[in-house]
């Protein structure tokens, strides 16, 4: 997977059909409780939510679509939906394509991100959004700033999706998983899956 | 002899009195020197470490550089581009100046709550002096009795007695104070708040906040020329421009993404600003307020401090 989630993680329930078990709900229960207590943690590291390091990181990846820039912004042009992104399993939000407009990513396996959006452009196909609340197990990342862009390239389109970040652990000398470096791949792992995603479901309708 | 200089200057026909700007490219690891009258690239310094903070002495002498990941001061020979030492630091240091007089330089612990006052000469801290936490951007009046630090976690700044490296006061300001901007008359401070979008206007002899202006998302850092602040707001790749009489706003200028560090000209006709994003140095002509110049450095510049360089 594309995010680094928790040992039960999303694969293991997107394989099932059947309706929950008592176990499974069990297991959820047991990872949301793991997942707020690495939130709790952190923020207890800290003393300070937002503080980061001292070093920020930037990063894109682009895809090639061979469509026009209207039909790829029809399918990611929309900040209410995100379900483009393959972890995404729901976008709830409010505030539509606003500056300021407001949405919560449920993914896969059931952790959250919250993002506001901070610039829209629709004639440009540009956004700029950031993440107001993640926890570092779910992406490695803090004071997380992203934008995407749909540049039309022939009678195809070029979307590249760029974002600006600080690594997982605000302090010095981080541990591995928390590093630039844990930070830079997770980003750029995300947004590979996503764009690729993109491509697909642009130019096969899927 | 004075005006024997400006004489010399005018025969010479600018780039030789140019001044410099000296450009941290924290992703790059690098500085470049920009020729201010070309517009070009005249050197590339590897300084390793992250570097993010500089600050140029008065006389155009020495440049100090901080390298926060690699905890490091590294003291330039600006004119010959030759890093001449490093001081290692522990912590994290970010936020530099140098006292108007060439000494002490001071660096800010972004991970402590303190200032360590540097003797260039010697290559040692002299002196640690506790202020609040993650203190950021520093600054220096103009007469070298005061410093102030931007104290980003506690939403205050410190004031600073540099005779006795003794903090003072302090004065609450916006949400996350990241630079701050002494004026020439080392009368004001302005602070950029991250947080709240927002600059604190500060009468330092009188220790507090006379007023505070509306910019634009994210301001980083403020730069003052032609009795206006330049503040730049990161998320919305602009200027915000205001009037520091009427501090009323007189407009937007767009820039590179990720604008961060700001400082004016010495004659106070241009107004340069580093673009963490775009990989760019924007030249804005402070009365009309279009930019005139767009400038390539490294990648992921920062300057965060005094950048510009004058020239002999």
């Amino acid at each position: 997977m594309i995010l680094c989630g928790p040992a039960r993680g999303p694969n293991a329930i997107d394989r099932r059909t059947h309706a929950a078990t008592a176990d499974e709900v069990e297991d959820k229960r047991r990872m949301k409780i793991q997942l707020l207590s690495a939130a709790a943690a952190l923020i207890a590291l800290t003393g300070v939510a937002d503080a980061h390091g001292p070093t920020r990181q930037k990063t894109q990846q682009q895809v090639e679509i061979n469509a026009t820039p209207d039909k790829v912004w029809k399918v990611v042009g929309n900040f209410q939906d995100a379900s483009w992104i393959p972890i995404v399993e729901k976008t709830e939000g409010s505030g539509g394509n606003d500056k300021d407009a407001t949405r919560k990513l449920t993914l896969k396996g059931g952790a959250t991100v919250e993002e506001v959006l901070d610039t829209y452009d629709a004639s440009g196909f540009t956004y700029h959004y950031r993440i107001t609340n993640v926890d570092v197990k779910v992406l490695p990342v803090t004071n997380y700033s992203s934008k995407i862009t749909v540049k039309a390239d022939g009678d195809k389109s070029t979307v590249t999706w760029w974002g600006a970040f600080y690594r997982g652990y605000p302090n010095n000398d981080p541990p591995a998983e928390l590093s630039d470096e844990a930070a830079i791949k997770a980003v750029n792992d995300l947004y590979k899956a996503g764009l690729g995603n993109l491509k697909d479901k642009v130019e096969k309708g899927s | 002899m004075r005006s024997v200089l400006a004489a010399l200057c005018l025969v010479a026909a600018g780039s030789a009195c140019a001044d410099e700007a000296f450009i941290t490219n924290q992703s790059g690891d690098d500085l470049t020197v920009l020729d201010l009258a070309t517009g070009k690239a005249v050197a590339t310094i590897p300084i390793g470490g992250k570097p993010a903070g500089i600050a140029v002495s008065a006389d155009g002498a020495r440049a100090y550089v901080t390298s926060p990941e690699g905890k490091s001061l590294a003291i330039l020979d600006a004119a010959a581009g030759k890093v001449l030492s490093r001081i290692p630091l522990e912590g994290g240091p970010l936020g530099v100046a140098v006292h108007p007089s060439g000494a002490p330089v001071y660096v800010a612990d972004w991970y402590g709550e303190r200032i360590f006052a540097i003797d260039p000469a010697k290559g040692a801290v002299t002196a640690e002096i506790a202020v609040g936490k993650s203190p950021s951007g520093l600054a220096l009046t103009p007469d070298g009795k005061t410093l102030l630090s931007a104290d980003r976690e506690s939403d205050e700044i410190s004031i600073v007695d540099v005779a006795t490296n003794e903090r003072v006061a302090t004065v609450a300001v916006g949400k996350h104070p990241f630079g701050v901007t002494i004026d020439a008359k080392g009368e004001r401070a302005y602070t950029a708040n991250v947080e709240s979008n927002d600059v604190s206007v500060i009468d330092i002899a009188a220790r507090k906040v006379i007023a505070t202006v509306k910019v634009g998302e994210r301001p980083y850092v403020v730069g003052l020329a032609a009795g206006r602040a330049f503040v730049s707001d990161q998320y919305a790749a602009q200027i915000s421009v205001f009037d520091v009489a009427t501090l009323a706003t007189v407009g937007e200028i767009a820039v590179g993404d990720y604008p961060e560090g700001v400082q004016a000209s010495r004659d106070g006709k241009r107004v340069y600003v580093v673009n963490w994003s775009s990989n760019t140095v924007s030249e804005i002509d402070a009365t009309t307020l279009k930019v005139v110049r767009e400038m390539e450095v490294g990648d992921g510049p920062r300057s965060f401090g005094l950048f510009i360089r004058p020239t002999p």
